[in-house]
């Protein structure tokens, strides 16, 4: 009956390699220590690790969307050079879990609007963590509905460099300086 | 760090990782900047971001100093900014020390906040608070609970769901509230005109009602330990036509789980709302629906009617045809599920099920075939061995092990379909690609078939024969060179295999060579045939000039043991090659390890190895058998293609508890009696009693919940018996001393026990277990008899703060009556294994016949499970299940005695009427008391 139903979500590239990976345990309640244990997945780089190169040789070019792997079970998807998975309680409705894995993966089509690849994931990071972001929360579904989703998905600031002319070239030439230097300093 | 390698690290497209302290040097410089450029602090942020979800941690002065930065960016009212540090924010406060700081920054959000920002807001208040801070967040969240914005809702209602372990006080407080956001239907609003110009595009929000599903879940929290209050909910949310999400319908499906669970009758009160869901418009819903009854059903067989659980199968068999795979696949689990308990339900779903098999999803149709398998009885056995057959060598090894597996467990359900089940794995072992591991568990699956169905043997073996003539591996060559050795000298032609043996000698490597050796001594030293000796002894010599010397030496060996064997008639060899007993391998180790440990006189006194368990070859077959078939319930292929790794017993998961067959936890009961026998020889009064050969398991004697917990194990040695009492004191503040237990045997007159003498627990402080015995001397014959038991102590109340009684403190004496301990004949009897059981039967001497009824209302389940308890034989040829679908059941059961080792055999016949069970008992037995009061005891 507990409302923590997913407990990972996770992208891969083409190797296997981590892009993106949230392990999720609820919050709050790691007082005991069997507990600990048994969540060890949420809490150990090591075991995730582990757990993400075995999970990658069990799906890549598997193509079977839907699969138990180790008491959870596991729901994925495979792009040319990406797959994303999500990852649930072995008892939980399969789909239930199926419900969210697809406003995960309809979510990210919309927020990534060239596409679900490993470029635009990483060129995008901020895009995919807020559209996560609102689809789980703690391992709760928090919203099911794509677009509801993309909605709530903040696109980064434009950068508001406006130049008052009105100080004239002198004063463009020494805001340009100052920036330069700037750049520069920081690239010590 | 050169400007280069910064400019890649600038190109957010680059693969490759930010540098850790990079990205920590210009957070920190930029966060502290003045005024804040939101867009670059975006930036950093996502890397950062990126690093933590790559597994890199901070230091926590790092950690916190990030905290503290990030937080100080509350100051710029950007949202676009702010979303994504409330991201950094929920990210770091694991790992910094101090999260306060934000703590009013976000409560002001929560206040004040756009829209957009508010619900981000509230879901980072899981951490930023604690027990002693929750409680200030208590008129936020209620007001956020009631928002009309769906989005804000939710995230209150997450929040508090999350925040329940450390509050559940203050969160109770709005439980109406809550409530309230079951039935509300919360819509999206209208994007104001300037937020659209800070979102990724213009997505317009559908209304999914999420809200229902979180409020259910947190009021769950509530009253989950209010059964009434529960109730009212499920009836309510039952009957209205409120829940528009399908989320919260499902729940709703768990919410009468849960309580049907607690009461099975309140099935009837909820059975017609579960039987319309079927045919929900949500698949979902439907599954879990089909879950929940069909796992019920499972449970409590008298309280759903057949019809009824039909209509559930056809729903399922519906769903079998639908194009999402994961419904297929969550309808395979359910059948999967049910049919490891009653395979001839879901006959019907076979058609279904066979076009499966060629699912192109692996684990779907792995599911299918296995579920087949389990579906398979007497008649269909063949066909279903041969469709497996034509697509069998088209799949990955991963898939074909997990067949074999199936086909394996099926061959020791039906033994008398050998012949079809050998054809097909000896087809799969000679004519199929495959890596080791793959031909090492169809090696596995017929040596198994070689052990359990006797009259397969030849076949096998002669195949076996062919097949290493032209076999790669060199482990599984050798492990059928034993195999051959071990049966071939008990089959009608032994010569054949010797020379088949032997062309292994000429013809392979020397691993091979030796384990050819060691068969071909072994027909020479068991077959009394003097050519044939003769024949192996000129082979053995030729051998004994190899070029390897550890081919040479056991050559050399195996001469020397003919040949004493012939001289002297010792049995020396006899018993090195075809051992009495086995021991009992994990006691053997630990005594061997403490031996090793306490090694005081540089290990002069040579090991004893006379206190560690033994047992006979068929007791050995026997504990396999039963482990095998516990194996068939707990692997289900729950993870088709990791078969091979071994599953812990924490992984059953408890759905897999809708059947307790007695013969659940026999490992377990191996392990506490290696832990009795040297528990009880570790004390001095039973030291001369010799073995202990038999301990029962272990009988509560009183209630679960009583103030003291009594559990009762009956020892058996050869003239005596050893009660013990394990005696668990649950009482607070008081230690009982000199607790023993008085045992009156209910007819003291005739008793043929005689008491010798009790050990008491001196004391037993409060949540402790302790263990008191009381010894018998017994007579020869088989002792059956009853005990009164009273458990006698005298209480002490001690002081909670040292553990001690209170000085002057004297106590006074108690007495408290616990339940009848019976020693009965199964006590004396172990589960042993025939290959023919029916063959067995007729053979033995002596007979009982007695009749039983059984008027109690029991399912025919339980029955066969209390019989298998009480008399301690093991079921064979898979009669422990009752059919769900007939009245009737003939359960078989083998055994022998632990003291003389005589056999005995049950045949029990069951018919289920309206006035309750029949059984007809049939036993028979080398000795006749044991007989007859095993049949007389057995209810």
């Amino acid at each position: 009956m507990s409302l923590y139903s997913v407990e990972g979500i996770l992208i891969l590239d083409s190797k296997g390699e981590r892009i993106y990976g949230k392990y999720y345990s609820p919050p709050h309640s790691h007082t005991g220590s069997e507990y600990a244990v048994a969540k060890s997945l949420a809490t150990s780089n090591k075991v995730q690790f582990e757990f993400e190169k075995q999970l990658f040789k069990k799906t890549h070019k598997k193509n079977a969307e839907i699969m138990l792997y180790e008491n959870h079970l596991v729901l994925y998807k495979e792009y040319t050079d990406v797959t994303l998975y999500l990852i649930g309680d072995g008892n939980e409705n399969e789909l239930v879990l199926q419900e969210a894995f697809d406003a995960y993966r309809n979510s990210l089509e919309l927020v990534l609007n060239n596409g679900v690849d490993k470029k635009n994931i990483q060129e995008n990071y901020d895009l995919m963590l807020l559209a996560i972001d609102e689809l789980i929360d703690n391992g709760i579904i928090l919203e099911t509905d794509p677009a509801s989703i993309a909605s709530r998905v903040t696109k980064a600031p434009e950068e508001n460099v406006t130049l008052d002319l009105d100080k004239g070239l002198l004063g463009a030439w020494g805001f340009a300086k100052s920036k330069f230097q700037e750049r520069l300093q920081q690239g010590l | 760090m050169s400007t280069k390698t910064y400019k890649k690290f600038e190109n957010a497209g680059s693969g490759d990782l930010p540098d850790k302290m990079t990205v920590y040097q210009d957070c920190m410089n930029t966060f502290n900047e003045s005024p804040v450029n939101p867009k670059r602090c975006r930036i950093l942020i996502s890397r950062l971001l990126r690093l933590l979800s790559n597994g890199v941690a901070f230091p926590e002065n790092e950690a916190t100093a990030l905290f503290f930065s990030i937080s100080k960016l509350f100051q710029h009212q950007n949202d676009a900014l702010r979303q994504v540090v409330y991201l950094a924010i929920k990210e770091l406060s694991e790992m910094s020390e101090d999260v306060l700081m934000a703590t009013s920054s976000i409560m002001k959000d929560v206040q004040n906040g756009s829209d957009l920002v508010k619900p981000n807001a509230i879901r980072a208040l899981t951490y930023v608070l604690d027990e002693s801070t929750a409680f200030s967040a208590e008129r936020l969240l209620k007001s956020a609970v009631v928002s009309k914005h769906p989005a804000i809702s939710s995230a209150a209602l997450c929040t508090s769901y999350n925040l329940l372990p450390i509050s559940e006080v203050t969160i109770k407080r709005f439980a109406n509230e809550a409530q309230e956001g079951i039935s509300d239907l919360k819509q999206f609003p209208n994007i104001p005109y300037d937020e659209h110009s800070l979102l990724v595009g213009e997505f317009y929000p559908n209304s999914s009602y999420m809200a229902q599903y979180h409020a259910i879940g947190l009021i769950y929290q509530l009253k989950k330990n209010d059964k009434m209050a529960i109730l009212k909910l499920a009836s309510q949310l039952a009957d209205s036509n409120t829940l528009k999400n399908q989320l919260a319908k499902v729940q709703v499906v768990k919410l009468i789980n849960d309580l049907i669970n607690r009461d099975p009758q309140l099935f009837n009160e909820f059975q017609e709302v579960l039987f319309s869901w079927l045919t929900n418009k949500f698949e979902a819903v439907q599954i879990e629906v089909a879950k929940v009854i069909s796992s019920f059903a499972l449970r409590n067989q008298r309280l759903v009617a057949p019809d009824s659980f039909a209509y559930v199968i056809a729903t399922l068999q519906g769903l079998l045809a639908v194009p999402r795979v994961s419904t297929r696949f969550a309808v395979l689990r359910i059948l999967n599920k049910i049919a490891m308990v009653a395979p001839e339900k879901i006959a019907s779903c076979n058609p279904e099920l066979e076009t499966l098999i060629n699912d192109p999803n692996r684990n779907i149709s792995t599911y299918a075939i296995t579920i087949l398998l389990k579906t398979g009885n007497a008649s269909n056995i063949a066909s279903l061995i041969s469709r497996i057959s034509r697509f069998f060598h088209d799949v990955s090894d991963d898939f074909k092990i997990i067949i074999i597996d199936a086909v394996r467990t099926l061959s020791l359900s039906f033994p008398q379909e050998w012949k079809s089940i050998v054809k097909f794995l000896m087809d799969v072992l000679k004519n199929s690609e495959g890596g080791l591991k793959f031909k090492s568990t169809v090696v596995e699956a017929i040596v198994d078939i070689v052990s359990f169905i006797p009259e397969s043997k030849e076949l096998i073996l002669e195949n076996l024969c062919d097949f290493i003539e032209d076999c790669e591996f060199n482990e599984i060559l050798v492990r059928i060179l034993h195999l051959l050795g071990k049966e071939g000298p008990y089959t009608s032609k032994p010569s054949l295999y010797v020379r088949h043996i032997y062309n292994r000698v000429v013809l392979e490597n020397s691993i091979i060579r030796s384990a050819a050796v060691v068969a071909l001594a072994k027909f020479a030293l068991t077959k009394n045939d003097p050519t044939l000796k003769e024949s192996i002894v000129s082979l053995l010599v030729r051998i004994a000039n190899d070029q390897d010397d550890e081919v040479r030496d056991r050559a050399t060996i195996a001469l020397r043991l003919i040949k004493s064997a012939d001289d002297d008639n010792t049995t020396v060899a006899t018993e090195l090659i075809e051992p009495k007993y086995f021991y009992d391998l994990p006691s053997l180790e630990s005594k061997l390890s403490s031996y090793l440990t306490t090694n005081n006189d540089s290990f002069k006194t040579p090991f004893d190895s006379s206190n560690i368990r033994r047992f006979t070859e068929d007791e050995v077959k026997a504990i396999e058998l039963k482990r095998k078939q516990e194996q068939s319930l707990s692997t289900s292929p729950e993870s088709p293609l990791e078969s091979g790794t071994k599953k812990s017993k924490s992984n059953n998961n408890t759905d897999n508890n809708a059947f307790p067959g007695s013969s659940v936890g026999e490992d377990e009961q191996e392990l506490l009696n290696t832990k009795y026998n040297e528990e009880l020889l570790a004390i001095d009064q039973f030291k001369d009693y010799g073995k202990l050969i038999n301990s029962s398991k272990s009988v509560s004697l009183t209630e679960t919940e009583a103030e003291f917990i009594v559990n009762g194990v009956k020892h058996i040695f050869q003239d005596n018996i050893v009660l013990q009492f394990n005696i668990a004191n649950t009482l607070p503040n008081i230690a009982l001393t000199n607790v023993s237990v008085s045992c009156t045997q209910e007819d003291p007159e005739t008793s043929q026990l005689e008491e010798l003498f009790s050990i008491a627990i001196d004391r037993l402080l409060p949540t402790e277990e302790g263990a008191c015995y009381v010894a018998f001397q017994k007579t020869d014959e088989l002792v059956v008899e009853g005990f009164l038991n009273s458990l006698v102590f005298t209480t002490v109340d001690i002081n909670p703060d040292t553990n001690e009684p209170y000085e002057g403190e004297e106590g006074f004496q108690d007495e408290y009556e616990i339940d009848s301990l019976y020693i009965n004949a199964g006590d004396y009897v172990t589960g042993s294994f025939i290959g023919n059981f029916d063959k067995a039967f007729e053979e033995l001497p002596a007979e009982e016949i007695a009749v039983f009824n059984i008027q109690e209302n029991l399912s025919l389940q339980e029955v066969i499970d209390k019989i298998i308890t009480n008399s301690n034989c093991l079921p064979l040829n898979n009669t422990q299940f009752a059919p769900s679908d007939s009245n009737s059941h003939v359960l078989k059961l083998f055994g022998k005695s632990v003291l003389s080792g005589s056999k005995v055999a049950l045949l029990i016949k069951m018919i289920h009427s309206s006035k309750g069970i029949a059984l007809k008992v049939q036993g028979k037995g080398e000795n006749a008391t044991l007989c007859s009061d095993l049949v007389n005891g057995l209810m």
